[in-house]
């Protein structure tokens, strides 16, 4: 009886000694996981990579880079908006992290995480898709295109990385402001897509400048325009949509942070400054230079409202483009 | 000519300078590791590893990602042979004839087949590389759906030439497998297949949990509770290497399969498994003794892996000339790549002539790192197998839920290797053959996609395969082959299959 | 006559129907404009008519009751401790499920002496989380100890 009244005091004390001992830690003072729902050497995974490295140097805590693939995304941005929220494990998403919920309403089924399951942190990069066509192609313009199009209906092929993708959402943000109607051809993913107009299958694609820079420069497409608000540093006489004369046509392929909501908020402000720190490590920024993916960093209140901004574009967007008609 | 080979002098400075070719080697020796482990192939080889390599320039990441994808390649025939377990997906041919060999006594040399063949068939394709790609990457490109579609098609009726035996049986395993095929997103629409709310079914039942699990586990399941357990031959040191009949019968399945694979992998898109898969249907229809194949026929094990090895080399063709990431793999080692800095497209060969020229060099120095690796291991390997079997195979089985887990993360995947293991025992039981259930859930997603493609392209129309050159010849050669095939049932000769059929009854009467 | 083939011609055909069942929740399309549920179907019927062909022909294969289920019982045991280790391995740990599937493996499926049985799985857990989780860096599960 002595027994097990003395062990159960000794558990009592260890635990106690312990919980104190953790509410009082610092934040950071485990590894941090920053998962990644893409398989890598995507878009997102070279994205996350250099961001984790600087954003160790900046913790002075190791920050490791998880690959947890699934459902165009859906599989790993469902784990971080079901973990536990002490800031230990961040996400790392692209700006699908909007569009799959809308699909799933639309499709009836229970949606696999909400927006609003995740908290903000902070915006690395948005990159404006760009318009491009091959080389051969007879449209010098992107008004030439857009007038083709309306004269043929249904006529002019564009390939995207998947149905609601961010490619073909792109794409249908442009039919729908400009009256277009066009002929979507999926593909399995960004490299199929770009690989299907290189071979002259498709006439047209939406997409992120660094993957189609080098074919531009080496002759083989030609850009018509972008879904920005500015013009490309890398592309400056490339016009936008919006310069054309379409003020609603603006997309953006971007990668943001994010934590599961109920992360508190002493550590979001923390992650908030550590990813300011990073975006500023030459490192990082020499890295980024490379994957010719320029740096827009938005944090706190700026991406929140952007972040919902495009959140909105995107669910109006998947919602017009509704369940695909097999008549 | 005379300038590819300054280049190719050029690269070879490049390759065999001591801190390249250190990294060769680390990549070799990982890669085989890493390839030996069931069901962890190239792909996920080079997934798993990508971040270990970014502190290195990328001359040197390059070469020890390829380093990881060769090592990966030979690593995997070693656990078919030795286990049948396909040690990657690609593998599942060799599991089928050189387990057969293993267990005649003859694992020796069935792993020296497969390591001279696949290294055969790796330089000849990197020579193949280095003076086609560009007009080859552009051929190509020329592949789209349409032409997908035409020449998947021909892959299925490989299919019907897989198995001896009854024609009809393998036929419901191919449907069988395409139907399993089938679960998943649908690419075109967005609907979630036979899902049942379980987001990691998204991508597909996935070709290592099916592979591992219908023959590796489905092996053990079988052949564990025997009253005798299989007992590995102790070989002696002059049995190790192949017999020169062996030899004889290996040099031209690993001609055919060199050429097969390439061809096969420059096509965007295409996965190895198909090269292997139709490497071993035509060496079953052009051999002289297709009874042997299933019981140990060295064909069978020679053609399919060098056509795994020449394809990873024609996966690169479209991906160096062009900057096209033809597949899973080299989209992965493109992303490397950019981010070293080297930015992949139609222009790398004359701007980065260091780097191509280097890799194609680290390419030869790695299929000869890899034979030097893999033929002493032979011995050691055979010896591994000298355990009792009985403490043997849990290890094994440890192995392979740690393979199917470290693909995707995913315990759901352990699962579907768990379920596949039991249906690949009971289909043992009997006497259905599993090999078309693979090639099914590869291929039935790929076709269906292709199909909806071409109708997307064409609006709806059929002609579209007529009115591509490129599709509608191998459609033809299709429809060439199937009527053929189904020529024994017109004139009374029977088919070599029933022919082997009636061999195989007559044996057992 | 309850023969090999009628049975699996029979599961077959059993299991096409199931699919063809519930494939009626996808829309169908055309044969111009196929939607999500014209290849499962078209794949499910063919399935469905090779199981039948099976069926029918199946007089000619041996009896079922031939079929020898002598490894069954290992079969059902190594299929079980399959099952735990996808059950345990993330709430377990990779190194606590290895040891204990194969503890009970070797152990008691295999009836090996006890100190084999530990010592190999000790070995085999740790020896493969380390090569694998820390030199690899293929991040496997760890339990609630941080085991």
């Amino acid at each position: 009886m002595t027994c097990r009244r003395s062990l159960i005091a000794v558990l009592c004390l260890v635990f106690g000694v312990a919980a104190r001992v953790c509410a009082d830690e610092p934040y950071p003072s485990r590894p941090i996981t920053m998962v990644v729902p893409f398989p890598p050497g995507g878009v997102a995974d070279q994205t996350a990579r250099p961001v984790a490295a600087a954003m160790e140097k900046a913790l002075k805590n190791p920050v490791g880079v998880v690959n947890k693939t699934g459902a165009a995304g859906a599989v790993g941005m469902q784990s971080v908006a079901t973990a536990k929220p002490d800031g230990y494990t961040l996400l790392l998403a692209l700006s699908s992290i909007s569009i799959i919920p809308e699909a799933d309403k639309l499709f009836g089924r229970q949606p696999a995480f909400t927006v609003d399951q995740f908290a903000p942190v902070a915006l690395i990069s948005a990159d404006p898709t760009i318009l491009v066509v091959r080389a051969e192609s007879p449209w010098k313009t992107a008004k030439e295109f857009m007038e083709d199009a309306r004269k043929r209906p249904g006529q002019i092929s564009y390939s995207s990385s998947g149905v609601y993708g961010t490619l073909h959402m792109a794409m249908e943000v442009l039919s729908h402001a400009a009256n277009l109607k066009l002929r979507h051809v999926p593909f399995a993913g960004g490299g199929p897509a770009l690989t299907a107009i290189l071979g002259g299958h498709v006439d047209a694609l939406a997409s992120g400048p660094s993957v189609v820079l080098p074919h531009i420069k080496a002759g083989k497409l030609r850009v018509l325009a972008g879904w920005g608000d500015k013009r490309l540093a890398a592309l400056p006489e490339v016009p936008t949509f919006k310069e054309l004369g379409y003020p609603d046509v603006e997309f953006y392929i971007w990668a943001g942070l994010f934590a599961p909501r109920g992360t508190p908020e002493p550590v979001l402000q923390k992650l908030r400054e550590t990813v300011r720190v990073a975006v500023h490590d030459p490192e990082f920024k020499s890295a980024m230079a490379k994957l010719e993916t320029p740096v827009t960093f938005k944090q706190g209140e700026e991406f929140k409202q952007f972040f919902e901004a495009d959140a909105h574009r995107l669910a109006e967007g998947v919602k017009k483009v509704g369940r695909i008609e097999t008549k | 000519m005379v300038e590819t080979f300054q280049n190719l002098y050029l690269g070879f400075t490049v390759a065999l300078s001591p801190p390249i070719l250190f990294y060769a080697f680390v990549g070799c020796v990982v890669g085989t590791l890493v390839g030996v482990l069931p069901g962890v192939g190239p792909l996920a080889g080079i997934s798993l590893l990508l971040p270990a390599t970014f502190g290195l320039d990328a001359t040197r990441a390059i070469v020890m990602l390829a380093g990881i994808y060769y090592g990966a390649m030979y690593g995997g025939s070693t656990t078919s042979i030795l286990m049948r377990i396909p040690g990657e997906a690609a593998s599942v041919m060799t599991c089928i004839d050189g387990y057969a060999m293993a267990r005649k006594g003859r694992a020796g040399a069935a792993l020296a087949i497969a390591a001279v063949g696949s290294y055969i068939a790796g330089t000849v394709s990197v020579v193949g590389l280095m003076f086609l790609a560009p007009p080859l990457a552009a051929f190509a490109l020329k592949f789209g759906p349409p032409e997908y579609f035409a020449l998947l098609l021909l892959g299925l009726l490989v299919l019907a030439y897989m198995s001896g035996g009854s024609m009809l049986k393998s036929l419901a395993m191919s449907a069988l497998g395409l139907l399993l095929g089938m679960i998943g997103i649908d690419q075109m629409t967005g609907y979630f297949r036979f899902a049942y709310g379980l987001g990691e079914l998204g991508d597909g039942i996935g070709v290592v949990p099916v592979a591992v699990g219908l023959f590796g586990l489905a092996e053990i399941l079988a052949t564990a509770g025997q009253a005798t357990h299989p007992i590995v031959v102790k070989p002696r040191l002059r049995e190790l290497l192949p017999s020169r009949q062996e030899w004889r019968e290996s040099a031209m399945p690993i001609g055919r399969g060199t050429v097969l694979g390439f061809l096969i992998g420059i096509v965007p898109g295409s996965a190895h498994i198909i090269s292997s898969f139709v490497s071993y249907a035509i060496e079953r229809r052009l051999s002289r003794h297709p009874e042997e194949f299933g019981h140990g026929a060295v064909a069978g094990v020679a053609g399919p892996e060098s056509a795994n090895n020449s394809a990873t080399s024609g996966a690169f063709v479209p991906m160096l000339a062009l900057g096209v990431p033809s597949g899973p793999i080299p989209a992965v080692m493109l992303a490397a790549m950019m981010v070293h800095g080297v930015s992949p497209g139609p222009m790398l060969i004359t701007q980065q002539p260091q780097l191509f020229w280097g890799f194609i060099a680290s390419m030869y120095v790695g299929n000869v790192v890899l034979l030097i690796l893999n033929l002493p291991l032979v011995g050691l390997f055979v010896n591994l197998l000298r355990i009792p079997y009985p403490v043997l195979y849990p290890i094994i089985i440890v192995f392979c839920v740690l393979g199917v887990y470290a693909v995707n993360g995913s315990v759901v995947d352990v699962w579907i290797m768990v379920a596949m293991g039991l249906l690949g025992y009971v289909l043992r039981k009997v006497g259905f053959e599993t090999a078309p259930i693979v090639l099914g859930v590869v291929l039935a997603p790929l076709i269906e996609m292709s199909l909806r493609q071409s109708l997307a392209m064409s609006d709806g129309q059929y002609s579209i395969f007529a009115s591509r050159p490129i599709a509608a010849t191998l459609l033809g050669v299709g429809l060439v082959l199937l009527i053929l095939s189904l020529r024994p049932l017109v004139s009374r000769t029977a088919d070599w299959r029933a022919r082997l059929a009636l061999a195989a009854k007559g044996e057992e009467s | 006559m309850l023969t090999t083939d009628r049975v699996a011609g029979g599961g077959l055909t059993l299991f096409a129907l199931v699919v063809l069942w519930e494939s009626r929740k996808y829309p169908l399309g055309s044969l111009h404009n196929p939607g999500p549920g014209y290849m499962p179907v078209l794949l499910a019927s063919l399935l469905l008519l090779f199981g039948l062909l099976v069926l029918a022909t199946g007089g000619r294969s041996e009896p079922f009751s031939t079929l020898r289920w002598d490894e069954g019982r290992h079969a059902a045991a190594i299929l079980g401790t399959c099952a735990f280790a996808a059950v345990a391995l993330e709430r377990l740990g990779y190194r606590l499920t290895v040891l204990l599937a194969l503890a009970v493996l070797i152990g008691i499926v295999e009836r090996r002496r006890p100190l084999v049985a530990v010592a190999v799985s000790a070995g085999v857990a740790f020896g493969s989380f380390y090569l694998f989780n820390t030199l690899l860096r293929v991040l496997l599960p760890l339990g609630p100890f941080g085991w």
